[in-house]
């Protein structure tokens, strides 16, 4: 034990020391939590429109008043015959035509047609766009109804009207940064466990103290706990960090149990620490460590359902997803954070992670047994 | 353990790397107190050897045994008795002397009473006591070679095995380090070190050359140089290549070693080669004069 304790306060002793290690495992992910935060948001607004009415009547300005009125929208007043081009250049995100006759086929009870043209080249921007905009009609059609029923009640009878009333939980303001902090938070964590760990390691097999260590009568055991250990205790103060950064600047309320949190983070770390360890055995410089650890991380984070939904995957990469030990953690984070999710609603992601992380502990340990001899 | 047996025992080492033999079947015996050279050039195998004493590699066949216990099966004790500066020894830069000598101190369990004396006492023998405080990384050549010395010797290892330990140390620091060596070896403690300086051969008991996996010879190092049949003149003085070529092709030169700034030629007859060198090349009987050859002089005969 008391070789373990030595190691652990060696380390802490080097990292306290190395001012830029310090800067970046302290000062770096609040900024990039405050930043990130921010710059990654799933809503969008500002979309740029273009409206074209032909119609100039009152219910055509109607229409356009109702899109100035929308903060989703920016209109973008341009000659139609320029559309295809400023379209082209980028100048316009989606446009709208109302044709002449439009208040008039509105008003003799036949449809009434209006063209959508919209720049899908980001195919998620269209789409939500694409729903803006049919709920400004939407909402435009249902007050033109009632305005019909006002003035002439008997037709009342001829429509039939159902209305949709959506309730939003846990997140009812619908605000990104209550998926995407506990998200970068994960990251983070992952981040900077596995490559503290991984570059650490092959620090020591750099300059050569690992050979030096693997001459002293501690075993290769002591050793990988002696390293963990303190790398853990880092990934906690990290967590700690976010969590601050979420609940004090991004005012998320935090809902479930700080406990369990940490009951989960010491799987997941188990997982991102072997990983480390792992990346450490085949790499035999900090840079192939760097390029290792970095192309696993970059398709964990890609697959784990924090940027794109899971369900946006074609069904064999589903399953592949499976296999990411982020995706468990990311959505135990969320869970705990902003539903208040118990040890029991997250009893198969916790399984999960138990096993993952002692599947990559022990596989990393028995490699490092194997690449020191 | 009696005193007679060896503290380290290698006999018929083999190991092979993908497609070099790096030792070809070492034989090796090395008694208690001695300081035992492993002379060679690089790529010699000294390095695969003591890795393979100290337990940090796998070989492909022979036993060895060290402080009388089995190199594969035993190494737990083996580690206990053993300090090894590997030849690029290394220490962290970010700690301080006194910091990386306690770290290794943890390592090998030493007790807080038995740390401050034995602290005490390398401080003492290594003259690192004015630079307890200062980082590693801060310290100059020989300072750190004695700090990895010190690293090495602070769980009072019956047994060191050196890789190179002089190699890039300036000559002040290299006649230090082997004063203390010797301090070490009065002590009891086994030493093997290996060197690719020749010079340094003459300070070992007894020393071993070795070659492309094997060993060439073992003695002390008279015994090594008496094995040198012939006798040997030396010439010094600046360009001496194209010295070397004509001496070569004279019918008393059995070979010429170039030694920087000196020459041996090394004859069977040293009259006849002196009377060759002032007929045919022009060298004056005052410029050559006969020396002992040295253990170069033999370990060149001998890979020829």
């Amino acid at each position: 034990m008391s070789v373990i304790r030595h190691f652990v306060k060696k380390e802490f002793r080097q990292v306290f020391r190395d001012k830029q290690m310090l800067r970046m495992l302290l000062i770096v992910p609040i900024v990039q939590l405050i930043v990130l935060g921010n710059a990654i948001n799933l809503d969008v607004k500002h979309v740029r429109l273009a409206i074209f009415d032909h119609d100039h009547s009152e219910v055509s300005r109607d229409l356009l008043s109702r899109f100035r009125s929308s903060d989703y929208f920016d209109i973008i007043l341009a000659d139609q015959s320029k559309l295809s081009a400023l379209m082209d250049r980028g100048k316009i995100d989606i446009s709208v035509v109302i044709p002449e006759g439009f208040a008039r086929d509105l008003g003799s009870g036949s449809t009434a047609k209006a063209q959508l043209i919209v720049d899908a080249q980001n195919s998620n921007l269209a789409g939500i766009a694409t729903g803006y905009v049919n709920g400004v009609f939407g909402s435009f059609q249902e007050d033109f109804r009632n305005r019909m029923l006002e003035k002439n009640p008997d037709i009342k009878s001829k429509i039939h009207s159902v209305e949709v009333v959506s309730r939003v939980f846990y997140n009812p303001e619908m605000n990104t940064y209550f998926a995407t902090i506990p998200g970068i938070a994960v990251l983070l964590l992952t981040i900077i466990t596995t490559l503290i760990n991984a570059l650490n390691i092959v620090r020591e097999k750099e300059i050569g103290t690992l050979e030096q260590l693997m001459v002293t009568p501690i075993s290769k055991f002591q050793f990988v706990m002696g390293k963990s250990l303190p790398f853990a205790i880092l990934g906690y103060i990290e967590l700690a960090i976010a969590l601050a950064v979420g609940m004090l600047w991004f005012k998320i309320p935090f809902a479930g149990s700080f406990l369990l949190l940490a009951f989960s983070a010491a799987l997941f770390l188990m997982t991102t620490l072997g990983a480390g360890l792992l990346v450490s055995t085949v790499a035999q410089t900090q840079q192939q460590a760097l390029f290792t650890a970095w192309f696993f991380l970059v398709f964990c984070i890609i697959m784990s359902g924090f940027l794109t939904p899971i369900e946006n995957m074609p069904t064999a990469l589903q399953y592949l997803t499976y296999l990411d030990p982020l995706r468990y953690m990311i959505k135990v984070t969320r869970g705990i954070f902003l539903k208040g999710s118990t040890f029991f609603d997250l009893k198969y992601e916790l399984a999960a992670m138990a096993i993952y992380g002692t599947a990559m502990f022990a596989l990393a340990i028995f490699r490092f047994r194997k690449s020191t001899t | 353990m009696s005193t007679s047996s060896p503290m380290i025992a290698a006999n018929d080492i083999k190991k092979t790397y993908k497609d070099t033999d790096a030792l070809r079947g070492i034989n090796l015996s090395v008694s208690r107190g001695e300081i035992f050279g492993l002379i060679g050039p690089d790529g010699a195998g000294k390095t695969s050897l003591m890795r393979i004493l100290c337990c940090l590699m796998s070989f492909d066949g022979g036993t060895a045994t060290v402080a009388g216990f089995d190199v594969e099966k035993q190494s737990g004790e083996i580690k206990k008795r053993l300090g090894y500066m590997p030849q690029r020894f290394s220490l962290y830069p970010d700690l301080s002397v006194g910091e990386n000598i306690r770290f290794f101190a943890s390592l090998f369990g030493v007790e807080r009473d038995a740390y401050q004396t034995r602290f005490a006492e390398l401080m003492q023998f290594s003259k690192l006591e004015p630079f307890i405080n200062r980082r590693a990384a801060a310290l100059s050549g020989g300072m750190k070679q004695k700090l990895a010395l010190s690293c090495t010797l602070i769980h009072t290892p019956e047994i060191l095995i050196l890789d190179e330990p002089t190699t890039g140390v300036d000559p002040i620091s290299r006649f230090e380090f082997w004063e203390m060596l010797r301090k070490l070896a009065r002590q009891g403690v086994t030493i093997l070190v290996s060197t690719p300086y020749m010079d340094e051969a003459d300070k070992c008991d007894r020393v071993a050359l070795i070659h492309k996996g094997n060993i060439l010879a073992v003695g002390t190092p008279s015994e090594i140089t008496q094995e040198f049949k012939h006798s040997v003149l030396e010439i010094e003085g600046a360009n001496l290549f194209d010295l070397r070529r004509d001496a070569e092709t004279l019918p008393s030169v059995v070979e010429v070693h170039l030694y920087g700034d000196r020459m041996h030629i090394v004859t069977s007859d040293i009259f006849r080669c002196q009377g060759e060198l002032q007929a045919k090349l022009g060298i004056s009987l005052e410029s050559v004069r006969k020396v002992a050859p040295s253990i170069e002089d033999t370990f060149i005969s001998l890979l020829k």
